[in-house]
Protein backbone atom coordinates (compact mmCIF):
# COMPACT_ATOMS: atom_id res chain seq x y z
CA UNK A 1 0.00 0.00 0.00
CA UNK A 2 1.59 3.05 -0.98
CA UNK A 3 0.83 6.88 0.00
CA UNK A 4 -1.51 7.55 -2.81
CA UNK A 5 -3.43 4.40 -2.19
CA UNK A 6 -3.56 5.55 1.21
CA UNK A 7 -4.89 9.18 0.35
CA UNK A 8 -7.20 7.66 -2.61
CA UNK A 9 -8.78 5.21 -0.06
CA UNK A 10 -9.51 8.06 2.31
CA UNK A 11 -11.09 9.87 -0.55
CA UNK A 12 -13.39 7.15 -1.56
CA UNK A 13 -14.91 7.00 1.93
CA UNK A 14 -15.12 10.73 2.16
CA UNK A 15 -16.94 10.34 -0.93
CA UNK A 16 -18.95 7.73 0.59
CA UNK A 17 -19.72 9.12 3.73
CA UNK A 18 -21.18 12.22 2.34
CA UNK A 19 -23.46 10.27 0.11
CA UNK A 20 -24.86 9.40 3.53
CA UNK A 21 -24.33 5.95 3.24
CA UNK A 22 -22.31 5.12 6.23
CA UNK A 23 -24.48 5.85 9.17
CA UNK A 24 -21.65 6.14 12.26
CA UNK A 25 -19.04 8.40 12.71
CA UNK A 26 -15.65 8.07 10.67
CA UNK A 27 -12.51 9.15 11.41
CA UNK A 28 -10.27 10.23 8.35
CA UNK A 29 -6.42 9.54 7.98
CA UNK A 30 -4.14 11.95 6.29
CA UNK A 31 -1.08 13.60 6.14
CA UNK A 32 0.87 11.43 8.13
CA UNK A 33 1.00 8.92 5.19
CA UNK A 34 4.87 9.45 4.91
CA UNK A 35 5.48 8.51 9.06
CA UNK A 36 3.43 5.26 8.83
CA UNK A 37 5.21 3.67 6.03
CA UNK A 38 8.89 4.06 7.31
CA UNK A 39 7.52 2.21 10.63
CA UNK A 40 5.47 -0.28 8.91
CA UNK A 41 8.42 -1.16 7.84
CA UNK A 42 9.42 -2.57 10.80
CA UNK A 43 6.49 -4.36 11.29
CA UNK A 44 6.63 -7.86 10.39
CA UNK A 45 2.38 -8.54 8.81
CA UNK A 46 2.17 -12.01 9.05
CA UNK A 47 3.37 -11.86 12.90
CA UNK A 48 2.80 -9.23 14.55
CA UNK A 49 -0.15 -7.47 16.34
CA UNK A 50 -1.27 -3.90 15.48
CA UNK A 51 -3.74 -2.63 17.94
CA UNK A 52 -4.86 0.69 16.79
CA UNK A 53 -7.76 3.65 17.82
CA UNK A 54 -10.80 4.93 16.12
CA UNK A 55 -8.49 6.53 13.58
CA UNK A 56 -7.41 2.96 12.49
CA UNK A 57 -7.84 3.35 8.51
CA UNK A 58 -4.08 3.37 7.11
CA UNK A 59 -2.79 1.38 9.67
CA UNK A 60 -5.17 -1.74 8.44
CA UNK A 61 -4.53 -1.02 5.25
CA UNK A 62 -0.87 -1.31 6.25
CA UNK A 63 -1.32 -4.29 7.74
CA UNK A 64 -2.55 -5.90 4.99
CA UNK A 65 -5.93 -5.51 5.80
CA UNK A 66 -7.84 -6.02 1.91
CA UNK A 67 -9.14 -2.16 0.97
CA UNK A 68 -12.58 -3.44 0.16
CA UNK A 69 -13.06 -5.87 3.12
CA UNK A 70 -12.09 -2.50 5.44
CA UNK A 71 -14.85 -0.57 3.04
CA UNK A 72 -17.63 -2.56 3.56
CA UNK A 73 -16.57 -2.60 6.82
CA UNK A 74 -16.40 1.22 7.51
CA UNK A 75 -20.42 1.27 5.65
CA UNK A 76 -21.70 -1.07 7.77
CA UNK A 77 -20.78 1.72 10.92
CA UNK A 78 -17.61 -0.13 11.98
CA UNK A 79 -14.95 2.17 11.62
CA UNK A 80 -13.99 2.86 14.68
CA UNK A 81 -13.88 -0.39 15.74
CA UNK A 82 -12.01 -2.40 13.13
CA UNK A 83 -10.89 -5.96 14.10
CA UNK A 84 -9.44 -8.46 11.89
CA UNK A 85 -8.42 -11.60 13.50
CA UNK A 86 -6.70 -13.20 10.62
CA UNK A 87 -4.52 -9.78 10.39
CA UNK A 88 -4.03 -9.52 14.14
CA UNK A 89 -5.84 -6.28 14.75
CA UNK A 90 -7.55 -5.01 16.54
CA UNK A 91 -8.86 -1.22 17.47
CA UNK A 92 -10.99 0.37 20.04
CA UNK A 93 -12.94 3.50 20.56
CA UNK A 94 -11.82 3.93 24.12
CA UNK A 95 -9.23 6.40 25.24
CA UNK A 96 -6.54 4.24 26.34
CA UNK A 97 -8.37 1.01 26.24
CA UNK A 98 -6.39 -0.71 23.96
CA UNK A 99 -2.91 -0.69 25.89
CA UNK A 100 -3.82 -2.86 28.50
CA UNK A 101 -5.09 -5.34 26.07
CA UNK A 102 -1.85 -4.67 24.07
CA UNK A 103 0.41 -5.55 27.46
CA UNK A 104 -1.87 -8.86 27.93
CA UNK A 105 -0.90 -10.01 24.37
CA UNK A 106 2.64 -8.84 24.73
CA UNK A 107 2.87 -11.08 28.16
CA UNK A 108 1.35 -14.48 26.40
CA UNK A 109 3.71 -14.05 23.63
CA UNK A 110 6.62 -14.24 25.97
CA UNK A 111 5.33 -16.39 28.01
CA UNK A 112 4.55 -19.08 25.05
CA UNK A 113 8.16 -17.67 23.54
CA UNK A 114 6.70 -16.60 19.97
CA UNK A 115 8.87 -14.24 17.96
CA UNK A 116 6.32 -11.65 17.23
CA UNK A 117 5.85 -8.39 18.36
CA UNK A 118 2.74 -5.64 19.53
CA UNK A 119 2.67 -2.89 17.75
CA UNK A 120 0.05 0.35 19.80
CA UNK A 121 -0.68 3.20 18.45
CA UNK A 122 -2.18 5.90 20.45
CA UNK A 123 -2.87 9.87 20.61
CA UNK A 124 -0.74 12.80 22.01
CA UNK A 125 -3.76 12.80 24.66
CA UNK A 126 -3.94 8.99 25.42
CA UNK A 127 0.18 9.18 25.56
CA UNK A 128 -0.18 11.20 29.01
CA UNK A 129 -2.61 9.81 30.54
CA UNK A 130 -1.95 7.39 33.65
CA UNK A 131 -3.25 4.14 31.95
CA UNK A 132 -0.32 4.48 29.49
CA UNK A 133 2.34 5.42 32.06
CA UNK A 134 1.65 2.52 34.11
CA UNK A 135 1.56 0.02 31.04
CA UNK A 136 5.16 1.47 29.40
CA UNK A 137 6.59 0.95 32.95
CA UNK A 138 5.61 -2.63 33.34
CA UNK A 139 6.24 -3.32 29.90
CA UNK A 140 9.84 -2.24 30.11
CA UNK A 141 10.76 -3.50 33.64
CA UNK A 142 9.21 -6.82 32.43
CA UNK A 143 11.23 -6.88 29.08
CA UNK A 144 7.69 -7.41 27.16
CA UNK A 145 7.87 -7.62 23.37
CA UNK A 146 5.46 -4.31 22.92
CA UNK A 147 6.46 -1.11 20.74
CA UNK A 148 4.40 1.96 21.35
CA UNK A 149 3.95 4.67 18.86
CA UNK A 150 2.69 8.16 19.40
CA UNK A 151 0.76 10.06 17.09
CA UNK A 152 0.59 13.66 17.67
CA UNK A 153 -1.56 15.72 16.46
CA UNK A 154 -1.98 18.17 19.20
CA UNK A 155 -6.10 17.81 19.51
CA UNK A 156 -7.99 15.23 21.85
CA UNK A 157 -11.44 15.78 19.81
CA UNK A 158 -11.07 19.32 19.32
CA UNK A 159 -9.41 20.25 22.59
CA UNK A 160 -5.25 21.14 22.77
CA UNK A 161 -3.49 18.62 24.94
CA UNK A 162 -1.55 21.83 25.66
CA UNK A 163 -4.06 23.29 27.08
CA UNK A 164 -5.31 21.11 29.36
CA UNK A 165 -1.73 19.72 30.57
CA UNK A 166 0.28 22.86 30.12
CA UNK A 167 3.28 21.12 29.13
CA UNK A 168 4.16 17.37 27.52
CA UNK A 169 5.41 15.00 29.09
CA UNK A 170 8.48 13.54 27.76
CA UNK A 171 9.46 10.53 25.44
CA UNK A 172 10.49 8.14 27.43
CA UNK A 173 12.93 5.43 25.83
CA UNK A 174 11.94 3.52 23.16
CA UNK A 175 8.59 5.08 22.22
CA UNK A 176 8.09 5.41 18.45
CA UNK A 177 6.96 9.29 17.91
CA UNK A 178 5.90 11.75 15.23
CA UNK A 179 4.00 14.86 14.99
CA UNK A 180 1.46 15.81 12.00
CA UNK A 181 -1.50 18.35 11.41
CA UNK A 182 -4.77 16.60 11.20
CA UNK A 183 -6.04 16.66 7.48
CA UNK A 184 -10.04 16.11 8.48
CA UNK A 185 -11.98 17.30 11.44
CA UNK A 186 -11.80 15.03 14.57
CA UNK A 187 -14.95 13.23 12.50
CA UNK A 188 -17.20 12.99 9.53
CA UNK A 189 -15.30 15.17 6.43
CA UNK A 190 -16.04 18.61 7.69
CA UNK A 191 -18.92 19.06 5.46
CA UNK A 192 -22.74 19.14 5.82
CA UNK A 193 -24.38 15.38 5.34
CA UNK A 194 -27.70 14.73 4.73
CA UNK A 195 -28.93 11.48 5.93
CA UNK B 1 -17.06 -42.64 55.65
CA UNK B 2 -18.12 -43.34 58.72
CA UNK B 3 -20.52 -46.44 59.91
CA UNK B 4 -23.81 -45.85 62.86
CA UNK B 5 -26.11 -48.91 62.98
CA UNK B 6 -24.85 -50.64 60.18
CA UNK B 7 -25.15 -47.37 57.44
CA UNK B 8 -22.49 -46.03 56.10
CA UNK B 9 -22.29 -42.18 55.38
CA UNK B 10 -20.17 -39.36 54.43
CA UNK B 11 -18.73 -37.55 57.27
CA UNK B 12 -16.88 -35.38 55.11
CA UNK B 13 -19.25 -32.43 54.43
CA UNK B 14 -18.93 -30.48 51.70
CA UNK B 15 -17.19 -27.00 52.18
CA UNK B 16 -17.02 -23.47 50.17
CA UNK B 17 -13.35 -23.09 50.68
CA UNK B 18 -12.46 -26.72 49.68
CA UNK B 19 -14.65 -26.39 46.92
CA UNK B 20 -12.84 -23.36 46.01
CA UNK B 21 -9.27 -25.55 46.54
CA UNK B 22 -10.50 -28.16 44.16
CA UNK B 23 -11.93 -25.95 41.47
CA UNK B 24 -8.89 -23.91 41.06
CA UNK B 25 -6.43 -27.13 41.11
CA UNK B 26 -8.23 -28.52 38.35
CA UNK B 27 -8.45 -25.49 35.94
CA UNK B 28 -4.56 -25.42 37.46
CA UNK B 29 -4.27 -28.47 35.74
CA UNK B 30 -5.70 -27.31 32.33
CA UNK B 31 -2.31 -26.43 29.88
CA UNK B 32 -3.77 -23.33 28.82
CA UNK B 33 -4.84 -21.51 32.02
CA UNK B 34 -2.94 -18.85 33.55
CA UNK B 35 -3.97 -17.25 37.11
CA UNK B 36 -3.41 -13.03 37.39
CA UNK B 37 -4.10 -10.95 40.12
CA UNK B 38 -2.56 -9.34 43.16
CA UNK B 39 -1.75 -11.58 45.73
CA UNK B 40 -2.34 -14.52 44.57
CA UNK B 41 1.45 -15.71 44.76
CA UNK B 42 1.54 -14.02 47.96
CA UNK B 43 -0.38 -13.95 50.91
CA UNK B 44 -2.97 -10.96 51.82
CA UNK B 45 -6.45 -12.60 51.02
CA UNK B 46 -8.67 -14.97 51.38
CA UNK B 47 -8.75 -15.96 47.51
CA UNK B 48 -4.88 -16.63 48.07
CA UNK B 49 -6.03 -19.32 50.35
CA UNK B 50 -7.64 -21.18 47.63
CA UNK B 51 -5.11 -21.49 45.40
CA UNK B 52 -2.46 -23.34 47.42
CA UNK B 53 -3.09 -26.51 44.58
CA UNK B 54 -2.12 -24.29 41.93
CA UNK B 55 1.89 -24.07 40.78
CA UNK B 56 3.14 -20.75 40.83
CA UNK B 57 4.44 -21.42 37.47
CA UNK B 58 0.84 -20.60 36.75
CA UNK B 59 0.61 -17.52 38.40
CA UNK B 60 1.14 -13.87 37.43
CA UNK B 61 1.02 -11.43 40.62
CA UNK B 62 0.54 -8.10 39.11
CA UNK B 63 0.62 -4.87 40.65
CA UNK B 64 -2.60 -2.89 42.09
CA UNK B 65 -3.74 -1.77 38.67
CA UNK B 66 -7.30 -3.38 38.44
CA UNK B 67 -8.20 -1.99 34.86
CA UNK B 68 -5.34 -3.30 33.70
CA UNK B 69 -5.18 -6.32 35.10
CA UNK B 70 -8.56 -6.68 32.95
CA UNK B 71 -7.24 -5.42 29.34
CA UNK B 72 -4.56 -8.04 29.96
CA UNK B 73 -6.40 -10.92 30.97
CA UNK B 74 -8.25 -10.44 27.50
CA UNK B 75 -4.98 -9.92 25.90
CA UNK B 76 -3.59 -13.45 27.45
CA UNK B 77 -6.98 -14.62 25.95
CA UNK B 78 -6.90 -13.31 22.24
CA UNK B 79 -3.69 -15.49 22.08
CA UNK B 80 -5.10 -18.69 23.32
CA UNK B 81 -4.79 -18.43 26.93
CA UNK B 82 -7.63 -18.84 29.81
CA UNK B 83 -6.83 -16.71 32.18
CA UNK B 84 -8.33 -17.11 35.85
CA UNK B 85 -8.39 -12.93 37.05
CA UNK B 86 -8.47 -12.61 40.23
CA UNK B 87 -10.27 -9.94 42.15
CA UNK B 88 -10.31 -10.16 46.14
CA UNK B 89 -13.22 -7.79 46.57
CA UNK B 90 -16.41 -6.97 44.78
CA UNK B 91 -15.55 -3.52 45.37
CA UNK B 92 -11.92 -3.50 43.85
CA UNK B 93 -13.50 -4.87 40.87
CA UNK B 94 -15.41 -1.88 40.00
CA UNK B 95 -12.32 -0.46 39.14
CA UNK B 96 -11.57 -2.67 36.11
CA UNK B 97 -15.33 -1.84 35.13
CA UNK B 98 -13.90 -0.19 32.01
CA UNK B 99 -12.14 -2.96 30.40
CA UNK B 100 -14.72 -5.25 31.72
CA UNK B 101 -17.74 -3.58 29.78
CA UNK B 102 -16.20 -1.41 27.17
CA UNK B 103 -14.18 -4.50 26.31
CA UNK B 104 -14.47 -7.96 27.04
CA UNK B 105 -18.42 -7.65 27.09
CA UNK B 106 -18.23 -5.91 24.01
CA UNK B 107 -15.78 -8.14 21.36
CA UNK B 108 -17.71 -10.70 20.28
CA UNK B 109 -20.01 -8.00 18.70
CA UNK B 110 -17.57 -5.89 17.88
CA UNK B 111 -15.31 -8.53 16.52
CA UNK B 112 -18.87 -9.76 14.71
CA UNK B 113 -17.27 -13.29 16.56
CA UNK B 114 -14.07 -13.46 14.94
CA UNK B 115 -12.68 -13.31 18.76
CA UNK B 116 -14.04 -14.84 21.19
CA UNK B 117 -11.52 -15.05 23.90
CA UNK B 118 -12.87 -16.63 27.43
CA UNK B 119 -11.91 -15.06 30.53
CA UNK B 120 -12.43 -16.67 33.99
CA UNK B 121 -13.10 -13.74 36.56
CA UNK B 122 -13.57 -14.02 40.63
CA UNK B 123 -14.51 -11.72 42.83
CA UNK B 124 -15.70 -11.69 46.44
CA UNK B 125 -17.75 -10.39 48.87
CA UNK B 126 -16.14 -8.84 51.43
CA UNK B 127 -16.68 -10.70 54.59
CA UNK B 128 -18.39 -8.90 57.57
CA UNK B 129 -17.71 -11.40 60.31
CA UNK B 130 -15.57 -11.55 62.70
CA UNK B 131 -14.71 -8.15 61.45
CA UNK B 132 -16.68 -5.83 59.36
CA UNK B 133 -14.64 -4.35 56.25
CA UNK B 134 -16.97 -1.59 55.87
CA UNK B 135 -18.50 -0.14 52.94
CA UNK B 136 -15.84 0.17 50.88
CA UNK B 137 -14.73 -3.72 51.16
CA UNK B 138 -17.79 -5.38 51.55
CA UNK B 139 -20.31 -4.29 49.04
CA UNK B 140 -22.18 -6.94 46.78
CA UNK B 141 -22.82 -5.28 43.14
CA UNK B 142 -24.51 -8.58 41.43
CA UNK B 143 -27.61 -6.98 40.12
CA UNK B 144 -25.76 -4.29 38.64
CA UNK B 145 -23.34 -6.44 36.99
CA UNK B 146 -25.73 -8.86 35.44
CA UNK B 147 -28.09 -5.65 34.27
CA UNK B 148 -24.47 -4.38 32.49
CA UNK B 149 -23.18 -7.34 31.35
CA UNK B 150 -24.65 -8.91 28.23
CA UNK B 151 -21.81 -11.48 26.77
CA UNK B 152 -20.09 -12.19 29.69
CA UNK B 153 -22.26 -14.68 32.17
CA UNK B 154 -22.35 -13.92 35.76
CA UNK B 155 -22.37 -16.79 38.73
CA UNK B 156 -23.42 -16.15 42.07
CA UNK B 157 -21.73 -18.89 44.10
CA UNK B 158 -23.75 -19.30 47.43
CA UNK B 159 -23.42 -23.18 47.60
CA UNK B 160 -20.61 -25.65 47.72
CA UNK B 161 -22.21 -27.86 45.74
CA UNK B 162 -22.69 -25.74 42.84
CA UNK B 163 -18.64 -24.54 43.22
CA UNK B 164 -17.20 -27.31 41.09
CA UNK B 165 -19.81 -27.88 38.96
CA UNK B 166 -19.61 -24.37 37.98
CA UNK B 167 -16.33 -23.46 37.10
CA UNK B 168 -15.66 -26.83 35.55
CA UNK B 169 -18.93 -25.52 33.27
CA UNK B 170 -17.11 -22.11 32.61
CA UNK B 171 -14.18 -23.82 31.17
CA UNK B 172 -15.42 -26.43 29.24
CA UNK B 173 -18.56 -24.31 27.91
CA UNK B 174 -18.44 -24.77 23.91
CA UNK B 175 -20.19 -20.84 23.53
CA UNK B 176 -16.75 -19.63 24.94
CA UNK B 177 -18.36 -16.98 26.72
CA UNK B 178 -16.20 -15.48 29.65
CA UNK B 179 -17.46 -15.30 33.13
CA UNK B 180 -17.83 -13.99 36.12
CA UNK B 181 -17.83 -15.71 39.42
CA UNK B 182 -19.34 -14.05 42.13
CA UNK B 183 -17.99 -15.75 45.97
CA UNK B 184 -18.85 -14.72 49.38
CA UNK B 185 -16.27 -14.12 52.14
CA UNK B 186 -18.83 -15.03 54.86
CA UNK B 187 -18.98 -18.44 53.10
CA UNK B 188 -15.45 -19.50 53.19
CA UNK B 189 -15.64 -20.95 57.15
CA UNK B 190 -19.15 -20.80 57.39
CA UNK B 191 -20.23 -23.33 54.81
Amino acid sequence: MNKQKLINFELDIKKVYESGKIKAPIHLSGNNEDQLIKIFKKINNKNDWVLSTWRNHYHALLKGIPADWLKKQIIKGRSMGIINKKYKFYSSAIVGGIIPIALGLAKSIKLKKEKSKVWVFIGDMTFETGIFHECYKYSKNHNLPIKFVVEDNGLSTNTPTKETWIKKSKIPRGVYYYKYKRKYPHHGTGGWVLF
Amino acid sequence: MGRVAGYYFNIMKIKYKSELIKSMKYLGNKKDTIFIGQSIKFTGNAIYNTLTEVPNKKKIEVPVFEDTQMGMSLGLALNGFVPITCYPRFDFLIVAFNQLVNHLDKIKFMSENQFNPKVIIRTSIGSKHPLNGGVQHTQDYTEVFEKVLTEVKVVNIKEPKDIFYNFKKAYHDKSKCSYLFIEDGDFYNSK
